[in-house]
């Protein structure tokens, strides 16, 4: 799918001349290990680079010069896959093939303003300016601190605290507020030199643009300095060894429904050749609307709105959360459990195994009908085969048979059971 | 068959209105894997007084009803429709507005047994006193969730402080109490009213035949029977110009204070080109005011008034509009009063120049014509529009020609006295 340019040990180049979007769109990653302080400098960092630059040394000019480009969409972001913390450079532009007498080449102009941003930053004298700094600290202070208005997924957050307190599937890609309160545009300086010298970095364009043209100007287009670029060593065995007895917390907080939460560990992750099983034991489970935890928590004994169980591979943890009436408890787990043993049985139709494998498909396929989906899906699976496809992908869960489903239920250790609820609820006890 | 091109956007609109009154619209687009499609009614939560088919006079139904019926007709004699569209690898979904109800599935295969699963199952009601009532714990916990969203608990809280009577201002999914008065007959009286096809919208849009799908779809609906169409008569109440309260405050377990603004559009009874004209004139007068690159975006942000939760929107339906501004702060009332400055000085002092509509034009024709790579923004705003009269392909030409004079009677529009309301929710602590 992406023609692969290395541009120097570390630097790679991908590139899709393709018509089906009216927009090209330009995504430029660079990976380093995950800590917590890495995460705050380098999420600071990335508010700050989409501040302003040099060329444009406000926030309202910066915008203003994308408005004028037809809306081009230029932001940054961070995340994170496994132990590895990446920045995202993002950019699209509407091809001008659609507009109607464009006076500028907009993509050309969107691709010099992201290239400038990053590679001739807003600085005051030898560090970024003071108040930006500021100022952007107190917006991912912010940011970290409303994930605390959403239930469903504070929840969650805090039942990894729980069972992987410190490590990389409970830490924020945005560090957390002490870590951010702590950086100064000193640090961010020297995080900003070690991002663009020292990190991995994937460049991706994807458009009906001129790919050949775009990959002979590369190197100037991206000068990244050369120098020893590593990846991030692969993390050591994602199972809690620990672990003896699954916990069960309550926590409670003012509000008016019941978050009931499990997380099981499973020896299978993103790179281990069961990985395919465990996606369709899961799709099995509860990733679906013709799921288990679907038809027998929610369609037959009405005790949630959603309940749904997600894997998350890098991490090598499966979780269910579910939404509910916190009175209910004892008996929505104890419904789930039996779905999870239901499966450990063998009990598994044949229905269940086509229809999971059929969603699975649908909804690898359609992640494509995206450049962003492209995007991050190639950037994905390139780490298992460069040469990826969805249908590579969807030939290894057609392979997969009841017993497999089985045996990937089987390995599922119960770490936690985790439920939020309301103060009522409290007094019951 | 109309086959409508648009030379512009290099897209290709195909349409056909059937016997029965189905219009049928379908959109090719090349390269994708996947095609999505909706089967919507003109039927929301607002419709809620109207005059039931063979009836005579006017019926007020239970807070929720149209939403409680979205979510029951999955449901079968012989089970549940999603099972169906599983099997026929399609994800599957459904959603209920303010104005409109809407099934829909995604696939990459399978598309006319799929499309025969949407068609049958929104044409075949089966509801039960017994499925009925076990369904009122599943939305019980629909409800429960939303009400510990403090966002939607702000959005839902303003806009029943702007309306004093019109059915806007009630919840969607109705109250965990109103749903408990549903019955199924009440789901068969409001399916017989608003689902006949002339009521409806059929949209496809992705990998598809157009011709071959026109025809399928006619094919299917030839062989059921319909009654005649005939007009769904709705009554609405009269709605002041004034907002019906000025503010109002809650107290929720969040982080930080959250403040929204709300102001009432008014001359709203309008359909067409005209409201489309409304519609844009009002989102890019919002955008020069609020939007990123404004005055005001650039002082509230800098002093720390606004962060990244920051948003603006405006509404509009036939009888209804609004906007709603707002974002988490440490200093709820002083952003309110820059907030209301802002309308204020746009108000007194009226002075958006030339430029700042060119960019902001501009930025408008790109953003939609990004719009247009997603195949559900094409279904979704298509039948939005069209059930407005309206049509989505008009929106860059109308852009194109949108004046400063347009732009301010728009604002006059959406800006008056008395029009506005205030929402604050509080940390609780506060209120401790």
């Amino acid at each position: 799918m992406f023609h692969k340019t290395e541009l120097q040990s570390g630097v790679n180049l991908y590139t899709r001349q393709t018509a089906q979007f009216k927009t090209v769109s330009v995504a430029i990653k660079f990976t380093a290990p995950l800590t917590e302080e890495t995460a705050a400098a380098r999420t600071v960092l990335a508010n700050v680079l989409e501040d302003s630059s040099a060329q444009y040394p406000t926030r309202t000019k910066l915008r203003q010069a994308l408005e004028e480009l037809y809306g081009a969409v230029y932001y940054t972001d961070t995340g994170k896959r496994g132990n590895e913390h990446i920045f995202t450079v993002y950019a699209e532009s509407v091809n001008e093939e659609y507009l109607r007498n464009p006076e500028v080449p907009v993509f050309e102009q969107l691709l010099t303003l992201v290239t400038e941003s990053l590679f001739k930053p807003n600085l005051a004298g030898e560090t970024f300016d003071e108040a930006i700094v500021e100022r952007e600290k107190q917006t991912i202070i912010d940011r970290i601190g409303s994930i605390y208005n959403d239930k469903t997924r504070y929840a969650n957050k805090r039942m990894l605290e729980l069972i992987r307190s410190g490590r990389p599937a409970s830490l924020s890609s945005s560090g957390t507020e002490q870590t951010v309160s702590a950086v100064t545009s000193e640090l961010l300086k020297k995080t900003y030199n070690q991002m663009m010298n020292e990190d991995t970095i994937d460049i991706y364009i994807l458009g009906d643009v001129d790919t050949e043209q775009l990959i002979d100007r590369a190197q100037t287009l991206f000068p990244f300095a050369e120098g020893t670029r590593n990846s991030v060593p692969a993390a050591a065995s994602n199972v809690n060894k620990e672990v003896s007895a699954s916990k069960h917390i309550r926590e409670k907080q003012d509000m008016k429904q019941g978050k009931l939460n499990m997380a099981y560990s499973t020896p299978v992750g993103f790179k281990h050749p069961d990985y395919p099983k465990m996606q369709m034991m899961n799709g099995v489970l509860g990733g679906f609307a013709h799921s288990k935890l679907f038809i027998n928590v929610r369609e037959k004994e009405s005790l949630a709105y959603y309940c749904s169980s997600s894997y998350a591979s890098h991490y090598g943890l499966l979780y269910i959360m579910s939404g509910i009436d916190a009175e209910q408890e004892e008996k929505t787990a104890s419904l789930i459990d039996q779905q999870v043993d239901a499966l450990r049985n063998g009990d598994i139709s044949d229905l269940e195994i086509q229809q999971t494998l059929a969603l699975l498909s649908n909804s690898i396929r359609s992640s494509f009908d995206s450049a962003k989906g492209q995007i991050e899906i190639y950037d994905q699976y390139k780490l298992l085969d460069e040469n990826f496809t969805s249908d590579k992908l969807i030939e290894k869960w057609e392979r997969v048979t009841k017993e497999d489903i089985q045996e990937m239920a089987a390995l599922l250790t119960k770490e936690i059971t985790y439920l939020l609820s309301g103060r009522e609820a409290m007094n019951h006890e | 068959m109309n086959k409508i091109h648009f030379d512009q956007l290099q897209e290709t609109l195909y349409h056909q209105k059937l016997d029965n009154g189905l219009n049928v619209y379908v959109l090719p687009k090349e390269g994708f894997s996947k095609t999505y499609v909706t089967f919507t009614t003109k039927y929301g939560s607002v419709d809620r007084t109207f005059i039931p088919r063979g009836g005579k006079e006017l019926i007020t139904v239970p807070d929720g009803i149209a939403h409680f019926l979205e979510h029951k007709m999955f449901e079968k004699e012989d089970g549940d429709v999603f099972q169906q569209f599983s099997q026929n690898a399609a994800a599957a979904n459904a959603f209920t507005s303010f104005t409109r109800t809407s099934y829909l599935f995604s696939s990459t295969s399978e598309l006319y047994e799929n499309t025969k699963t949407l068609l049958d199952f929104v044409q075949q009601p089966y509801f039960t006193e017994k499925t009925v009532e076990k369904e009122k714990g599943i939305i019980a916990q629909e409800i429960t969730m939303y009400d510990d969203q403090a966002d939607w608990r702000q959005y839902f809280g303003t806009i029943e402080n702007l309306f004093e009577n019109h059915p806007v201002r009630i919840d969607i999914a109705g109250t965990v109490e109103t749903i408990q008065d549903i019955t199924a007959e009440h789901l068969y009286e409001c399916y017989e009213t608003f689902y006949h096809p002339s009521n409806m919208v059929f949209f496809a849009v992705g990998n598809v035949d157009p011709e071959e799908m026109l025809k399928f779809v006619e094919q299917d609906q030839q062989a059921k029977s319909f009654d005649s169409p005939e007009p769904v008569v709705r009554s609405f109440p009269s709605e002041p110009d004034y907002a019906a309260q000025k503010r109002s405050e809650l107290y929720m377990d969040v982080s930080k204070p959250k403040l929204m603004i709300g102001t009432k559009c008014r001359n709203t009874d309008m359909s067409g080109k005209e409201m489309l004209i409304r519609e844009l004139a009002s989102d890019v007068t919002l955008d020069i005011l609020f939007g990123r690159s404004s005055d005001f975006f650039t002082k509230a942000y800098n002093e720390g008034l606004i962060d990244e939760s920051f948003s603006y929107e405006f509404n509009l339906e036939n009888g209804f509009g609004f906007a709603a501004i707002g974002s988490d702060t440490e200093k709820p009332e002083e952003l309110e009063k820059l907030i209301k400055s802002v309308f204020e000085n746009a108000k007194n002092n009226w002075s958006i120049k030339e430029e700042q509509l060119e960019r902001i034009r501009k930025k408008r024709i790109g953003l939609f014509m990004r719009a247009l790579n997603s195949p559900e923004y094409i279904a979704n705003q298509f039948t939005h529009y069209n059930f407005n009269e309206m049509n989505l392909f008009d929106v860059v030409p109308v852009l194109e020609g949108l004046t400063t004079d347009q732009l301010k009677s728009a604002f006059e529009n959406l800006y008056y006295e008395g029009g506005q309301t205030t929402m604050i929710i509080y940390p609780s602590e506060k209120s401790e």
